[in-house]
């Protein structure tokens, strides 16, 4: 069992150092070592983000952007983990996959956006597509991994047991691989996040990145750098929470972690 | 029990198992000609290396021979089955399943079983192997006794009439180990199962065999058959089982000292 005061304690002291970075950031800007224009206060951005929430922008632009990747994500990663699944099977599939996946996810996300324009024009498709092609690779080589590096003494023992080959996959192969899979679900997920914003700062009239972009167009550095934390924050709170939440009760059960 | 059968449960009829790994010819086992009887408890004993674990390979349908037949119940053995079911030296368990599910796994191809008729076959398997933990309990939460003692119960439960021991209790401590021997006769008793045992240590062998064959090195042969007919249960410390399983090494010494000559000789 984890040790809950011993959490609780690195939670404060991670808590410590954020405030104590907003305060360094603070005594930045008041030394004004930057102009104010491309270097905004702690206070200002936070003034900035408030009236974009009382607008109703900010709360709106961060639901668009979560629904294209429950949506554009929920495709990316049933694209993966299906391709991720026929390279676990086959030995074929997974050598030339493999070397074409890794190439492809050198690619920043953001490179995938003109080719997403051409394809598609000014429709949201052009951002599914992007979040698909930054996400998709990895959740494949993940899945793909993830099957490879199972004990053969699993498959052994369920054979002897007389598991069919069908049933093989579900019963034993997709459970064996999952610890591996859920976690690259979870890379996957922070591509694909990474890729959303990136369309929508090109091509949207509404989203997280669409604000980035309009920040830009006004001089507006205080909602550039308030959006950009307000992105993290939604990256990281569904990353931590839905995602560790599922991962760590798996590790826990397999006795991974304790 | 022995010999009364028309159709011995597992005959090997000159099985030879050769490996091409990277063009070497690896020659594991034969030929080998064997049968076991419905009911028999037969041990194999041998130097390490020796093949022990191919021949297991061979009745589970793991693998097949380069020549000669394997047949189990007078048919040749063409897939593994839950009718040979195989334990192995590591338990295997599956780490996302408790305990029970474990022991329900072999179940699930029964189809026409309820969950509730899974559960009690799984609850009297548990028992059987003396199972005293907590059924609900996730498998790394279990001591390695434990875990082998549920691996066993989980071979059991879909009732195969063959059980295949690939050295099961090796990495097990003495004691735990002394214990299984005595539950693993106990079974055997009750069962009547057939089964063929693999091992190196000669008191385990003599301990539980109805029948020992010592094997060769590398390709196992066989070299001696020694009858067990000493009373059960066997105490690991009885004098006749100590007498016994020094009369097993002196032949596997010999064994070793004819493969060196033989080695030194070619």
């Amino acid at each position: 069992m984890p040790d809950r005061r011993e959490t609780r304690r690195q939670d404060v002291g991670l808590l410590v150092f954020l405030l104590a970075l907003v305060a360094v950031w603070q005594i930045a800007f008041s030394l004004r070592l930057l102009p104010a224009y491309a270097f905004p206060s702690p206070l200002a951005v936070g003034r900035r983000l408030v009236e974009l929430a009382r607008s109703g922008s900010l709360g709106e632009s961060a639901k668009a952007s979560l629904f294209r990747m429950a949506l554009g994500f929920s495709l990316s990663a049933a694209l993966g983990l299906l391709v991720g699944l026929s390279m676990g099977v086959s030995p074929v599939v997974n050598r030339l996959l493999k070397s074409l996946f890794l190439g492809v996810q050198t690619l920043p996300s953001v490179a995938w956006v003109p080719i997403a324009l051409l394809l598609f024009g000014l429709r949201d498709a052009a951002i599914y597509f992007v979040i698909v092609m930054s996400s998709a690779a990895a959740m494949a080589i993940a899945t793909a991994d993830g099957i490879a590096n199972i004990p053969p003494h699993y498959l052994r023992a369920a054979r002897t047991l007389g598991v069919s080959r069908l049933a093989m996959g579900y019963r034993v192969v997709l459970p064996a691989a999952l610890p591996q899979i859920v976690g690259g679900i979870k890379l996957g997920w922070t591509l694909g996040w990474h890729g959303v914003v990136s369309a929508e700062l090109i091509r949207s009239s509404i989203g997280l990145g669409f604000l980035l972009h309009m920040g830009r167009e006004l001089n507006d550095a205080a909602q550039v750098v308030g959006i950009m934390l307000v992105t993290v924050g939604i990256g990281l709170l569904v990353d931590r929470l839905l995602f560790g939440w599922i991962e760590r009760s798996i590790r826990m059960r397999w006795g991974l972690d304790r | 029990m022995a010999g009364n059968d028309s159709v011995p449960k597992i005959r090997l009829e000159a099985a030879c198992k050769v490996f091409d790994s990277r063009g070497m010819r690896v020659e594991a086992l034969g030929p080998l000609t064997l049968e076991a009887y419905d009911g028999e408890f037969v041990v194999f004993v041998g130097p390490s290396g020796c093949g022990k674990t191919t021949l297991l390979n061979l009745v589970a349908g793991f693998e097949f021979p380069t020549s000669g037949r394997v047949l189990v119940d007078g048919q040749p053995v063409t897939d593994p089955g839950p009718d040979r079911v195989m334990i192995f030296q590591e338990p295997a368990l599956f780490p996302w399943l408790t305990v029970r599910d474990n022991v329900c796994f072999g179940l699930r191809q029964h189809g026409h079983l309820t969950s509730r008729e899974r559960r009690a076959i799984a609850e009297r398997h548990l028992a059987l192997v003396q199972f005293d933990g907590f059924a609900d309990a996730y498998v790394h939460e279990l001591s390695g006794g434990m875990k082998q003692r549920v691996a066993l119960a989980r071979a059991l439960a879909p009732q195969p009439r063959v059980l295949l021991c690939d050295e099961p209790f090796g990495s097990l401590d003495a004691l735990t180990r002394e214990r299984l021997y005595g539950e693993l006769q106990e079974i055997h008793q009750h069962t009547h199962k057939t089964i063929l045992f693999v091992t190196h240590n000669t008191r385990e062998a003599a301990c539980l065999a109805n029948r020992i064959v010592v094997l060769t090195g590398r390709p196992a042969r066989i070299k001696r058959v020694l009858p067990n007919d000493l009373p059960r249960p066997r105490d690991f410390y009885d004098p006749r089982v100590i007498q016994l399983a020094a009369g097993i090494l002196d032949e596997l010494k010999a064994e070793l000292t004819a493969d060196r000559e033989g080695a030194h000789a070619r």
